[in-house]
């Protein structure tokens, strides 16, 4: 009995040390098992949930599969390698179950829904990778506003405001203005005196601003009926563009018209407030038809230096047909030949009498895009003769020795003009009688604007004096929200731009390839690469940093509004019927990830405390950090890149004390670990753009980027890592935005990378396994020389996409580019001989020969055998037809230099003696 | 004395030019905004900065070497433009020396002290100075003729006063006063006397404003603008009396048979006024500039705003302008004090030779 009782003692005692075993096996430092596998899991679940709904049913089905037997897998793992190894076996059965887009494509000409829905999964892949940065707050405010005007809504439009102007009310006197005749103008302030109204030649949005009070355009909004949105009505036209050219029925053209009121026919005139006997005479004179075409010229003719009309030359959303020809045409002044050929035009239609301009764009737009680009630029109709009058210098601004001021040189077709500008004091508005809603919309009659540059110092000064009654409106500073938020003359208003943490989370791989010496990005010098931190490049240790930001409690504090949005809410995803994009489902669903089981705004202490053990198990099973002691913890550190100096102040202590209090909990890493977050600050506000963001120098960095808030899906691309996409202004690193298998993208059954996806819903895309290709790919083999002393060399031309691609080859110039410095603006070039061999499937192969004359001679430059100088090369010109369409005179350029010839012993000793 | 007035203003000059030329050159030196945006905001920006002449624009074939020789010769190039059929924009900083040469050519061959880029663009700087200078100078002679009076009229009693009650509150007062920079006092009074009781304006009437409001928009600026020089009066006075006061002439004034008051106007006030009056005559003198942060703080369009404002702006060629006031102005004070001694008291005779 004894021996059996011992027996099974023995047998129990050796399951309960087998069992002890197999708890221990387990290398998971700071999760238990259960935890961790859950938690990869649902990452699982994760890429299942962003793809699921665009899949086929076979597909669809497949990817379940794939999933289930991934999360098996992940279950049955024992180790933390294991289960990471599980993972990406699972993720590699994923992307394998669905196929990528492969083709040409276009998603642009897509219902407004359809391309929003295209939008949200962009959103969505870019929150999951980061891309976004981590959205803090929205710049929106608690504003107070005098009671003694009637706002034309008391809820705030996103993107109209509350219709004070248009649609309000002023109801009694401002106490404090001595002058009776302004007491119920709309009294706001300027921190500064712009010094001129000349919006077109402005760079900030100040001028622009106060312009707008003057200015009127083709359409304009005004608030609809039930005062929830907006509509676009005409405004100095008389109705909604007409497409010319929409041959397709798509809804979209190239050409456009609309009908224009103008003084003859519609009784409209200048205003102006200007006593000047000379200007007196354009006071009530009718807007003629040449008027509306002068207004254009005058922003885009060059000698006229226009900042606006460079820019208007040099887009490429809303190009408008000869607008750039037109611009490089005018260095010397207008061009009427080269106006000609530009796409804006104000006629009279001999068929049905009426008065039209036409707009004729480089690509296919919307009609609501057509209305939108259409008055660009602060453009608005003026009469040449009156600018010849005021001189282009002077127009909308002071004359030299200032006996002109802008109420002199400005006319205004607007709601409001000119009254009085006395400089470093006020700007006075007062309401345009002859304003086409004159009669119906903008009852307020005027408008006071104080110079007042004491709030540009003093955050406080502007709220101080409306509260003394001296403005209609001030935003409540941090210090007075407390005892003004509930007020009831206090307003809040949505923002336009987005506050972000911007995420350097390269490896470090991925930053030498991006900006390592050969960088693609920007190549910096060894002495000078970031010290990459192995914790931002894990997307749990990201994640556990955005769940640790108490964004709700930081907006409060400051008076903003909280956000884990990428886009502000001014962002439009149906622009003509003012719906926000933030207001979507699309959206909704591409941010939910984030929102899961949080604040309401990305908090949650406690998912934060997981993510950061997940995030350190995982760290430390790669061998990326060796734990420390209680009493000597492992240092992490990281930086935050900060704008103005006085965001130390204002946000660094905030931030930082919510993530260290997350991360160095004793309930994390058992004091193993301890996070520091250190700070940088510029001299200027830009330089954490362009020293910090633009150059990966930093690991977390503050800072917002804004866009066409009409236009969404077209500002998505300073997501992309592609400079030629985002315009060399991505701000994220970390993930390569054309790769399809980074994190899956499925549109319509497809795999797609993000810029693949983005140009396809832009403009058109070849997809080659997924990623977006260019037409075709150019490689030059150098030349090597020949016994004749004649060299040869070869371009090697292949189309991605053969079947709608034909390429003609027809120069070949030998250049040589130093020449070029030194004589009369043009290199020397001369054409070569060449021949064309078509290899197949689209390739071409261009050999070329260069006479041997030629190449002595190009060898050396202007220089001689013995001091050899300059640079020679190859352009290859040709013909691209793509799709139908055809793009003649392309370039591509190479740089390739001979031997220079042995010098001849008397050339040497006379290069000697000289 | 006609050869050492003729060295005073000619040292005054040149030290003008040297604070000048080191303020052209050291804000030249500061480094290039850019505005944030893609390359169609970058090309605009730097077209206009082309057309204002701060900049040189190439047209280059992108990194061909020619580009490394132009890095060389201006320094690594501010922005490059897209490239288009083989060639794109370099844009370059105009080195600082060639602006330089370029401004004082035109100021001494032109008088042209240049124009404003973007606080007043096209308006020449000269003007600008000129349509506010006189904001800054009726401020300050209001100032002058309030403080000059109350500080002698304080000094001379706290000196009659001497070692009562009545000198010892008024030297406390004026050392406690004396330390009160006077944007801290103006945010005091403004605090008080416009936002809580409302009697006076919070900022600089409007040219438009009634004449009793203007009137109202004096009383802040000008008695914080005074409150030191008041200050500085009164204790400089009280020192100078009390010393004349003691002297062995007084006393034999006295014995002479002369009452106090005859004493003290006759004698003691004349010459404690010696070293007083010159810096009177200095401050006159300093009515022609403004008070920076005062004026700024205040809303006041006088040329002390504007220094602040130009810097603000960039506005370099306004810049230049003021400087050069403020500069003249302050050395032009110097001499005039120091030549003012001579006429004062006939005993100091400057740069006379033994």
């Amino acid at each position: 009995m004894k021996k059996l009782l011992a027996i099974v003692l023995a047998l129990v005692m050796a399951l309960g040390m087998f069992s002890a075993f197999a708890e221990t096996a387990w290398d998971g430092a700071y999760m238990d098992e259960d935890d961790f596998k859950a938690y990869i899991a649902y990452d699982l679940d994760v890429v299942f949930d962003s793809i699921s709904e665009q899949l086929g049913e076979e597909n669809l089905a497949k990817v379940e599969a794939a999933v289930e037997e991934g999360k098996a897998a992940i279950d049955a793992a024992t180790t933390v390698a294991e289960v990471e190894a599980a993972y990406d076996a699972a993720y590699a059965a994923i992307l394998a179950c669905v196929p990528t887009a492969d083709g040409l494509y276009t998603y642009k000409k897509l219902e407004d829904s359809e391309r929003t829905n295209i939008l949200g999964i962009l959103e969505r892949y870019a929150v999951t990778t980061s891309i976004t940065g981590m959205s803090l707050y929205e710049n929106g405010a608690y504003q107070m506003i005098n009671p003694r005007i009637t706002l034309g809504t008391e809820n705030y439009i996103t993107g109209y405001g509350f219709g004070t102007l248009p649609e309000g009310a002023i109801t009694e006197d401002l106490e404090y203005e001595t002058n009776p005749d302004w007491a119920r103008y709309y009294h706001i302030m300027e921190t500064s005196d712009p010094g001129t109204l000349n919006a077109p030649n402005d760079q900030g949005s100040q001028v622009g601003d106060m312009y707008s009070y003057m200015q009127a355009t083709f359409f304009g909004t005004f608030m609809n009926e039930t005062k929830d949105g907006y509509d676009w009505v005409p405004e100095l036209a008389k109705t909604k563009p007409e497409a010319v050219n929409d041959e397709d029925g798509d809804g979209m053209a190239t050409t456009w018209r609309w009908e224009i009121r103008t003084g003859e026919d519609d009784g409209l005139v200048y205003t102006t407030g200007s006593e000047l006997e000379s200007r007196q005479a354009f006071n009530g004179r009718p807007v003629a038809l040449e008027d509306y075409e002068f207004g254009f010229k005058l922003i885009l003719t060059q000698a006229n230096q226009f900042y606006r009309g460079s820019e208007f030359a040099t887009t490429k959303t809303g190009a408008v047909v000869g607008a750039k020809d037109y611009y490089n045409a005018t260095e010397n002044g207008y061009n009427d030949e080269a106006w000609e050929k530009v796409g804006l035009k104000a006629y009279k239609d001999e068929a049905d009498g009426k008065n039209y301009f036409e707009i004729t764009f480089t690509e296919e737009q919307t009609r609501f895009y057509a209305m939108y680009y259409g008055q660009m630029y602060f453009y608005q109709p003026i009469p040449q003769e009156f600018v010849e009058l005021v001189t282009v210098k002077n127009y909308l601004g002071f004359n030299e020795d200032t006996t002109e001021s802008p109420v002199d040189n400005a006319l205004s077709v607007g709601p409001y003009y000119l009254e009085r500008w006395d400089s470093d004091q006020q700007v006075v508005y007062k309401k345009n009688p002859n304003y086409v809603f004159a009669d119906t919309k903008y009852s307020i009659p005027g408008i006071h604007d104080k110079i007042f540059p004491a709030a540009a110092s003093d955050k406080t000064a502007t709220f101080t004096e409306f509260l003394a009654g001296h403005f209609d409106t001030a935003r409540i500073p941090d210090e007075y929200l407390n005892e003004y938020r509930n007020d009831p003359r206090t307003h809040t208003t949505k923002g336009n731009s987005v506050f972000k943490l911007n995420i350097n989370a390269c490896d470090a791989e991925t930053w030498e390839y991006m900006f390592g010496t050969d960088g693609v990005v920007k190549q910096t010098a060894k002495e000078d690469y970031w010290d990459i931190k192995p914790c931002m490049g894990n997307h749990h240790f990201v994640q556990a940093l955005s769940y640790s930001i108490n964004r709700s409690d930081l907006a409060v504090a400051k008076g903003r509004v909280p956000s884990v949005n990428y886009l502000s809410s001014n962002y439009m995803s149906d622009p003509e019927n003012g719906m926000s994009y933030d207001a979507t489902e699309a959206h909704e669903k591409a941010v939910a990830g984030l929102l899961e089981d949080t604040d309401g705004y990305g908090y949650s202490l406690e998912l934060a405390r997981d993510y950061f053990r997940l995030a350190l198990t995982e760290l430390e099973a790669e061998g990326a950090y060796t734990p420390g002691t209680a009493e000597e913890p492992t240092e992490i550190h990281f930086e935050i890149a900060w704008m103005y100096p006085t965001d130390e102040e204002d946000y660094h202590n905030q931030i930082k004390n919510y993530i260290e209090t997350a991360f160095n909990d004793e309930s994390v890493s058992g004091g193993a670990y301890k996070l520091v977050i250190d700070y940088w600050v510029g001299n200027t506000w830009s330089d954490v753009y362009y020293n910090k963001l633009m150059l990966g120098q930093y690991d977390l960095g503050f800072g917002s980027i804004s866009g066409n808030s009409l236009d969404p899906i077209g500002f998505v691309s300073v997501l992309s890592s592609d400079q030629d996409i985002s315009g060399s202004f991505t701000l994220n690193w970390g993930v390569d935005t054309n790769d399809p298998d980074a994190y899956p993208i499925v549109y319509n059954d497809l795999r797609w990378s993000f810029d693949a996806l983005y140009n396809a819903v832009n403009s058109q895309v070849i997809a080659s396994k997924g990623q977006n290709k260019p037409q075709l790919t150019i490689e030059y083999t150098p030349i090597v020389k020949n016994e004749d002393g004649t060299y040869t060399g070869s371009f090697t031309v292949a189309s991605t996409l053969p079947d709608i691609t034909s390429i003609e080859v027809f120069d070949i110039e030998c250049c040589n580019y130093e020449r070029y410095y030194n004589g009369d603006g043009n290199y020397d070039e001369a054409p070569v001989e060449f021949e064309v061999e078509a290899k197949g499937e689209g390739l071409l192969y261009v050999t070329f020969t260069v006479p041997a004359e030629l190449a002595e001679d190009y060898a050396t430059g202007s220089g001689t055998s013995a001091e050899p100088a300059g640079d020679t090369g190859f352009d290859l010109y040709y013909n691209l037809t793509f799709n139908g369409s055809t793009s003649n005179g392309l370039y591509y350029s190479v740089t390739d230099n001979f031997e220079v010839p042995e010098v001849a012993e008397a050339e040497a000793t006379e290069a000697a003696a000289e | 004395m006609g050869k050492y007035v003729l060295k005073r203003i000619l040292l005054a000059f040149f030290t003008t030019v040297i604070i000048l030329s080191l303020t052209f050159i050291l804000v030249k030196l500061l480094p290039f905004d850019r505005p944030i945006g893609g390359d169609q905001q970058q090309i605009a920006y730097f077209d206009k900065q082309y057309n204002l002449g701060y900049v040189y624009r190439f047209k280059l074939v992108k990194d061909a070497p020619v580009v490394e020789e132009y890095n060389a010769k201006y320094g690594e190039y501010l922005y490059r433009s897209p490239v288009e059929r083989g060639s794109c924009f370099y844009y370059y900083k105009v080195p600082v020396m060639e602006q330089y040469v370029s401004w004082v050519k035109n100021v001494v061959t032109k008088w042209d002290w240049g124009y404003s880029k973007s606080f007043q663009p096209n308006v020449a700087a000269s003007v600008i100075i000129m349509n506010r200078i006189w904001y800054s100078m009726r401020l300050n002679i209001i100032s002058v003729i309030f403080s000059v009076p109350l500080g002698l009229l304080l000094g001379i009693w706290a000196a009659l006063k001497k070692n009562t009650l009545t000198d010892h509150t008024i030297s406390t007062m004026v050392m406690i006063f004396i330390s009160v920079p006077s944007f801290v006092l103006i945010c005091f009074v403004l605090r008080i006397f416009a936002y809580d009781l409302g009697w006076l304006p919070s900022t600089w009437p409007a040219d438009t404003a009634t004449t009793w409001t203007k009137i109202k928009g004096y009383i802040i600026p000008v008695f914080c603008l005074s409150f030191s020089s008041v200050c500085y009066y009164c204790r400089y006075t009280r020192a100078e009396l009390c010393e004349v006061m003691e002297s062995d002439y007084l006393l034999l004034a006295r014995t002479k048979g002369l009452t106090r008051r005859q004493a003290i106007v006759r004698h003691a006030l004349k010459n404690a006024m010696v070293p007083i009056f010159p810096s009177i005559l200095g401050e006159f003198i300093g009515i022609l500039g403004g008070s920076m942060i005062l004026e700024n703080l205040y809303g006041i369009p006088g040329i002390g705003k504007l220094f602040i404002l130009s810097l603000n702006y960039k506005d370099y060629d306004i810049l230049f302008v003021d400087m050069a006031i403020f500069t003249t102005i302050s050395l032009l004070a110097g001499v005039v004090v120091d030549l003012s001694y001579g006429f004062i008291d006939p005993r100091i005779r400057m740069g006379a030779k033994k």
